[in-house]
């Protein structure tokens, strides 16, 4: 399943939370019609590179589709931040 | 006598059940699988595949001085598996490339013959993995936890 929410939550000194959501929708929708212009770009830069620009697009877009469901915290001291993939 | 033993007998002793069939239900009754959960639901396979790779890492300095540092990374399974196919992607050329630097190095390993399909093999046998590190020094202690679930 594609991610659609990332949620961000930074933690300072002062015990405060600052909780970002990004909603990732948003941002597939602003970068599918933009790679889709740049694909011819990206097809030729793939094959004078000597990867399969195909090949590529498959690994990248199952990376995608993986990355629901991570999650990432890291505190140190006091602080912290941590990132969940939804 | 548990409860499923139990109800066996009454089966047996209602006679909705033969003996050998009471035999047989207590002798799946008897495997350490038993009573478990499994995924498909039939008993046969207990072990459901792990979902995620989980690392954590838990540090406490007795100093004061650092401070205690806490990481704690959840990757899906499907990640893993889809990262380790970027392998597949890198050029022979590049390959090369870094295998001559790792061989000046004087590392005896090929990258040429890690294979995608390998990688997913490896991928599919961490769900045994169990990594338990702890740490103890006069200052700090670390504990460190690498599993699958």
């Amino acid at each position: 399943m594609i991610p659609f929410v990332a949620v961000v939550s930074l933690r300072g000194q002062e015990s405060r939370t600052l909780r970002i959501w990004v909603p990732l929708i948003l941002l597939w929708l602003v970068l599918v019609p933009l790679v889709l212009l740049l694909s011819p770009l990206i097809i030729i830069g793939g094959l004078a590179c000597r990867v399969n620009p195909f090949r590529a697009f498959s690994v990248g877009w199952q990376i995608l589709m993986a990355l629901h469901d991570t999650e990432v915290e890291i505190d140190h001291r006091s602080a912290g931040v941590s990132i969940c993939v939804f | 006598m548990n409860e499923h033993r139990r109800q066996v007998l009454q089966m047996l002793s209602e006679g909705k059940i033969n003996t050998d069939e009471a035999e047989r239900l207590i002798a799946a009754l008897e495997e350490p699988s038993a009573g478990k959960p499994s995924e498909n639901g039939s008993g046969s396979e207990a072990k459901a595949r792990p979902k995620y790779l989980r690392v954590q890492v838990d540090s406490e300095d007795d100093g004061g001085r650092e401070g205690p540092t806490k990481v704690n990374v959840r990757v899906p399974m499907q990640l893993l598996r889809a990262g380790v196919k970027l392998a597949g992607l890198i050029p022979a050329q590049a390959l090369h490339r870094a295998n001559d630097a790792i061989h000046e190095q004087g590392i005896p390993f090929d990258l040429t013959q890690i294979k995608p399909e390998n990688l997913e093999e490896l991928i599919d046998q961490l769900s045994d993995l169990s990594v338990d590190v702890d740490q103890k020094d006069r200052e700090s202690k670390v504990k460190v936890k690498v599993f699958c679930e």
